[in-house]
């Protein structure tokens, strides 16, 4: 029998929606599953974590994790998954969840698989789905361990559906002087945005190079964003050219998304990009470039100049 | 100070991906991992500052992989190892061959690259950091040695934007894609490589054994989209999305 | 008039005579020693890079030193020049023919001869002075930035006007104290007229005092001019016809090969010290005058970059002269990636210094020591590995051709010739365009033709000019034996880089082909009826043409492209400023189209603003790179939005629809064409 322990990400105020459909994951394995939280004063994201059916939510509230240190997170987590029993420690793919996940792996001696997409039984195991060679394929691994451990590809599961049955909270005790300091938290640059966040967003508009600068990045790609209330992407080149900064990247390398409706204007369709839009339902490219290889992979193409083009679309868009 | 260089044979991102088993195809044009790549450029860089004395690169691999181990050292890492091992390794097994690795060679600093782009895993740095209880910085856009390099400020690239770490050494330290731009190596710098030396280890020779614990069953390409239609005008476009895809 | 003569030193004591030997060995000496001193610079370079054939000696120096062909063009600087130069040339011979009729078996100079010798010196006596005012005049108020200033300029031109002006006093007053009277007075015209107006009252024993001064100080200022020629503009007299016997005869579409085997030994490749370059190269920088005329011409330069020939040469010669280090410090290398190696500097400059070899060789260091990162080392490493810059698998070479039917070589190896499709139009979606219509119109034409497919592998013209030479040597070799494997004797190519490396750099490594870029045999299939010309006459709308550096100015073909597009018959041709063998970069050679460029420096921006200035709706070119950074350029130039950017071939392949079809072949035309 699986016993799953998932990680839950948060951000010191929310919880960070895309995190919960790990739980969508930890559901398809035979089992219990509890949750975990670190940080500090986590009162109000405890309270928002409505139980998924979870056994139990373990909570790790310290003034010693108030920043995720690798370090000290990967012990605390390692410890709680130690507690738990867990044999499956698991979290949504995330720079948090890879940064802190491989270290606690190694802290319980066990393999890891990244970036689950789906589970298969086989025989008497479990295989895992995953993509390699920047998503232009799926290998499908096993793992010989009894214990092992996951992140999940938040685009591949739904999110869980809650239930109002409430779950016990386990306070879990941090020895804090026995936690490692070799790392330090120096400062954070993290731009308030009334847009959705990327990759929880039900429409994505992204840009590219042709864009040229960032007065008009926001005005079109910004634009076109906010009047169909979803977020806003980059290519690796828009990011490298300065025109907004670098975790509006989406691509092998940046964030992946799978939007219900993705708009990419002026983007010609590097693979790299591609790999972290493929999962998109509606895929829109707006583009001068007919032979564009996002053409190939787009449900809606349209060739012309975006500077024509995106003006009338937010015009028309906003009328009706 | 002494950094040692953790870098893998990848086939080139460029070339169409071999399909077919886990192995990789042979005859598939291979190079250092881009990412390992830029790990070695910001060592060579910091050695070019006057900061490091020694760069020590390494790799895990059959004997095929001597051909990047030259590559390496024609970018100007000193000395390269090869551990030998020809089998198909996961991220684990690499991690624990490198720290017995670390016991031996007693770097102050390991930098890598934080994934391998054929097996995207991201995984080798944060464990080999777990394993040696090391302090880590990944996906690093930026290193910065202070106190006399004793300590070690990065700024990483994460979801929510840019994040500055401060960390003992010896640390270690994966890079991210916008750390630095490698340079390019022609055959002066393959010339000096034929001088350098590369040494094979065996894990025997390291007292070590290990056993992958993850292994890959089957590659295959995942459904294509279908094509689209190519449309005329914006109206157009506003009608499909919200007529036939019923997503406005 | 038999009779009519001077004497020569008349007024000169033998003594004196003897002090002003002296003094003229002394500063022919001292002028000696020290261009003695700068050869031994030179002699640090590396031996040899020099021309062996004294034939071509001849006629370079014939061509370019004598008949000045670089410098003239209708411009003040090229007038007073000529002013200058032929003044000069004239009273230097002049004085030489009166020293060997003086200390000489045989004394000429009398008679018609010494009356016509007088009157052509004084008129060249004047050309000198008129040179040297509107000199200073230029210098001081019409002085472009790229002639540049020292202080030694107002010193020499302040020399020469008075060497030039105390000559016509030294005849004025010697004809005054020797009684020169007309008819032959008149013969020495100026100074006939000096000595009839100013100088009338003057008393002859005071003139013959005045003289003996005049004359000394004239001759102190030729002494005083002489020693200091090295140390001022002036000295390109000497150096210029150096260089322009010496340099070495080479296309100048070929850069200098390497060989392994000295790089192997040395372990350096390129140049990284002053030492480096050859004697020949350390030469030609003190050829140099300041001109300017490079920096005028040069695509880098007018969008701001932090490069200019002219002050590459100086900055180099600063470098022989006072030591110091190169890399970095002289020179830096945002310089040397900033050249698209157009060679208009090489073109315009008058003692044919080589700019971009020095630049090349510079490069080469830099490459070779791991200094190239970026999108540019990326495109390179592409190029290794896929063989081709833009990273794609060299297996969808033939991906352009698709639905088009192409002749591959393997299915026809009886064509005749072998058309070498490039990567640009390989890969580049918009110019696999020019790729196509080239194709269909061979195919149009009946030639027997056929593609390599993925056998074609990048020329190594970007290698080459980035700096990886021996990057470029193995595509070489790689692409060399491909086509002997073949049996490919013709090659026609869209792409005047491919053209270029095929006709000028493969014979270095042993490829040898009649190479032909497609205008030529798009206008030999015009003009032989086998394609359309679209009946000729107009077009409807303006058209103009951007000539491709590495086709118009580095191999001179101008007139193929003219042909293809009927220029002579369309009014609506027009020709921009810049065009021809004097055309304007678009940018991306050099291998600067692998670089990133700020789009307020960008080269195709100004070209573009060229275009539509001539109020043309078509810009024709016959080169994908031109067709890419031109159509680049378009789009961010205002007027430019509205202009087609199009190859020949795809214009001459809309025209093959309008009229009647050919007869393949080069049968004979059934019927006339209407207009």
């Amino acid at each position: 029998m699986a016993k799953t322990l998932v990680l839950i990400e948060h951000d010191r105020q929310e919880v960070k929606r895309p995190s919960l459909h790990a739980i969508t994951l930890a559901r398809q394995f035979d089992g219990e599953y509890g949750l975990l939280v670190l940080g500090h004063r986590l009162d109000e994201i405890v309270k928002s974590l409505v139980c998924f059916g979870a056994s139990v939510t373990m909570v790790a509230d310290d003034p010693a994790l108030a920043e995720p240190l690798a370090d000290r997170y990967a012990t605390v987590i390692a410890d709680a998954a130690r507690k738990f029993g867990a044999t499956i420690l698991l979290a949504t793919s995330s720079t948090f969840s890879k940064d802190i996940l491989p270290r606690a792996a190694a802290l319980l001696d066990a393999p890891m698989v990244t970036d689950v997409l789906a589970i298969e039984r086989k025989d008497d195991s479990i295989v895992y789905r995953r993509p390699v060679s920047a998503g232009s394929m799926v290998t499908t691994v096993t793992v010989d361990s009894d214990r092992c451990v996951l992140t999940a590809r938040a685009t591949a599961f739904e999110p869980p559906e809650a239930n109002a049955a409430a779950c016990p909270i386990e306070r879990f005790a941090v020895a804090a002087s026995s936690l490692p300091n070799g790392m330090q938290f120096i400062s954070r640059e993290e731009r308030a945005s009334e847009r959705p966040d990327l990759t929880e967003a039900r429409v994505v508009v992204s840009g590219g190079r042709p864009l040229k600068n960032k007065e008009t990045f926001d005005r079109l790609v910004g634009g076109l964003a906010d009047v169909l209330g979803g977020a806003v992407g980059a290519t690796r080149a828009a990011v490298d050219a300065g025109m907004v900064p670098n975790d509006y990247q989406i691509g092998q390398t940046g964030k992946i998304v799978a939007p219900q409706l993705y708009i990419g204007i002026g983007i010609s369709g590097a693979i790299q990009h591609l790999a972290g839009i493929k999962d998109s339902r509606i895929i829109v490219a707006i583009n001068k470039d007919p032979d564009a290889p996002i053409f190939k992979m787009a449900t809606y193409g349209l060739v012309g100049d975006l500077h024509q083009i995106v003006p009338q679309l937010i015009e028309t868009l906003h009328k009706s | 100070m002494k950094i040692l260089v953790a870098f893998k044979r990848v086939p080139d991102p460029n070339d169409d991906a071999p399909v077919g088993g886990g192995a990789l195809v042979s005859t598939a044009k291979s190079v250092i991992n881009p990412f390992d790549q830029i790990a070695i450029e910001e060592a060579l860089r910091i050695r070019e500052r006057g900061e490091a004395t020694e760069i020590v690169g390494a790799t895990v691999g059959a004997p095929s992989v001597d051909e990047q181990a030259r590559a390496a050292l024609a970018m100007g890492v000193d000395r390269a190892i090869r551990i030998d091992d020809s089998r198909a390794l996961d991220p684990y097994a690499v991690a624990r061959i490198l720290r017995a690795l670390i016991a031996k060679e007693a770097p102050d600093v390991v930098i890598m690259g934080k994934q391998a782009v054929d097996d995207d895993s991201n995984q080798v740095g944060q464990m080999l950091a777990g394993l040696l209880a090391w302090p880590q910085a990944t996906f690093v856009s930026k290193i910065e040695f202070l106190n006399d390099r004793k300590r070690v400020r990065c700024t990483r690239e994460t979801d929510a934007g840019l994040e500055v770490v401060e960390t003992t050494l010896p640390c270690i330290i994966t890079t991210d894609l916008r750390l630095n731009e490698p340079r390019y190596v022609s055959l002066p710098g393959l010339i000096r490589a034929r001088r350098k030396p590369i040494e094979i280890l065996t894990c025997d020779q390291l007292g070590m054994t290990v056993r992958p614990l993850t292994t890959v069953l089957s590659t295959a390409r995942p459904p294509k989209r279908a094509a689209g239609t190519r449309l005329q005008s914006v109206e157009e476009l506003i009608v499909k999305l919200k007529q036939e895809a019923k997503v406005l | 008039m038999n009779s009519a003569t001077r004497e020569v030193f008349g007024n000169i004591a033998p003594w004196m005579q003897v002090a002003f030997f002296i003094l003229m060995a002394a500063s022919l000496g001292w002028l000696l020693w020290q261009v003695a001193a700068r050869a031994l610079l030179w002699r640090k370079g590396l031996a040899g890079g020099f021309e062996r054939d004294w034939r071509v000696w001849i006629e370079r120096v014939v061509t370019y030193a004598l008949a000045q062909k670089r410098v003239h063009r209708k411009s003040l600087g090229a007038f007073l020049h000529l002013l200058l130069f032929s003044g000069f040339v004239v009273l230097t011979i002049g004085t030489t023919l009166l020293m060997i009729a003086h200390d000489g078996p045989v004394d000429f100079h009398h008679g018609w001869y010494y009356l016509i010798y007088e009157l052509t010196m004084d008129v060249f006596g004047v050309a000198f002075i008129v040179g040297c005012v509107l000199a200073m005049y230029r210098r001081a108020f019409r002085r472009k930035p790229s002639l540049g200033h020292n202080s030694s300029d107002w010193w020499l031109l302040g020399l020469l006007l008075s060497l030039g002006l105390t000559g016509f006093v030294l005849e004025a007053l010697r004809m005054h104290y020797t009684h020169v009277q007309p008819p032959v007075a008149q013969w020495s015209i100026v100074g006939w007229l000096i000595d009839a107006t100013l100088l009338r009252r003057l008393d002859v024993g005071y003139a013959q005092t005045m003289h003996l001064v005049m004359w000394w100080l004239h001759a102190a200022l030729v002494a005083v001019f002489f020693a200091t020629i090295p140390v001022n503009r002036f000295l390109h007299v000497i150096t210029g016809p150096l260089n322009i016997a010496g340099r070495p005869e080479r296309p100048m579409g070929a850069l200098v090969p390497l060989r392994l085997d000295e790089v192997e030994q040395t372990g350096r490749i390129g140049v990284s010290e002053i030492d480096h370059f050859s004697r020949q190269q350390l030469l030609s920088l003190d050829a140099c005058m300041e001109c300017g005329r490079c920096e005028d011409a040069c695509p880098a330069t007018a969008t701001g970059k932090p490069l200019s020939p002219k002050k590459v040469v100086t900055d180099l010669r600063g470098l022989m002269a006072h030591g110091g280090e190169l890399h970095g410090q002289t020179i830096r290398a945002e310089t040397l990636w900033a050249c698209t190696m157009c060679q208009a500097c090489v073109q315009e400059c008058p003692v044919l210094i080589g700019h971009v070899d020095l630049i090349s060789d510079m490069r080469r260091h830099l490459v070779g020591e791991g200094k190239l990162s970026g999108p540019p080392a990326r495109a390179l490493q592409q190029v290794g590995n896929q063989s081709n810059p833009y990273g794609r698998p060299n297996s969808q070479r033939l991906d352009w051709a698709e639905g088009l039917n192409v002749p591959m070589v393997e299915s026809n190896p009886d064509f005749e010739y072998l058309l070498w499709v490039g990567c640009a139009a390989s890969f580049d979606p918009r110019a696999q365009k020019v790729a196509r219509a080239t194709a269909q119109l061979l195919k149009d034409a009946g030639v027997s033709f056929a593609v390599l497919g993925p056998e074609e592998c990048c020329t190594g013209d970007p290698a080459r000019r980035i700096g990886d030479e021996f990057l470029f040597q193995q595509l070489a070799q790689t692409n060399i034996e491909t086509l002997a494997r073949r049996g490919v004797k013709k090659i026609v190519t869209p792409c005047p880089h491919c053209y270029n490396t095929f006709k000028n750099e493969y014979p270095q490594r042993g490829g040898k082909y009649h190479v032909q870029h497609h205008s030529t045999m798009l206008a030999e299939l015009v003009g032989a009826r086998r394609l359309n010309d679209g009946n000729g006459g107009d077009h409807g709308d303006p058209i103009t043409l951007h000539d491709p550096c590495y086709l118009a100015r580095v191999n001179g073909e101008v007139d193929a492209t003219r042909a293809v597009l009927g220029a002579d018959r369309n009014s609506q041709f027009r020709e921009m400023p810049r065009c021809g063998k004097k055309t304007f970069c678009c940018g991306a050679g050099g291998g600067r189209m692998w670089f990133e460029e700020l789009p307020e420096q960008r080269v195709s921006r100004l070209r573009a603003q060229e275009s539509v200035a001539t109020g043309a709706r078509t810009l024709a070119t016959a080169c994908p790179f031109c067709l890419n950074m031109m159509s680049d350029g378009m789009a961010g130039t205002p007027g430019g939005e509205n202009v087609k950017v199009l190859d020949i071939a795809e214009l001459l392949l809309s025209r093959q629809t309008l009229s009647t079809p050919v007869v393949p072949n080069g049968g004979e035309a059934p019927h006339q064409y209407t207009s």
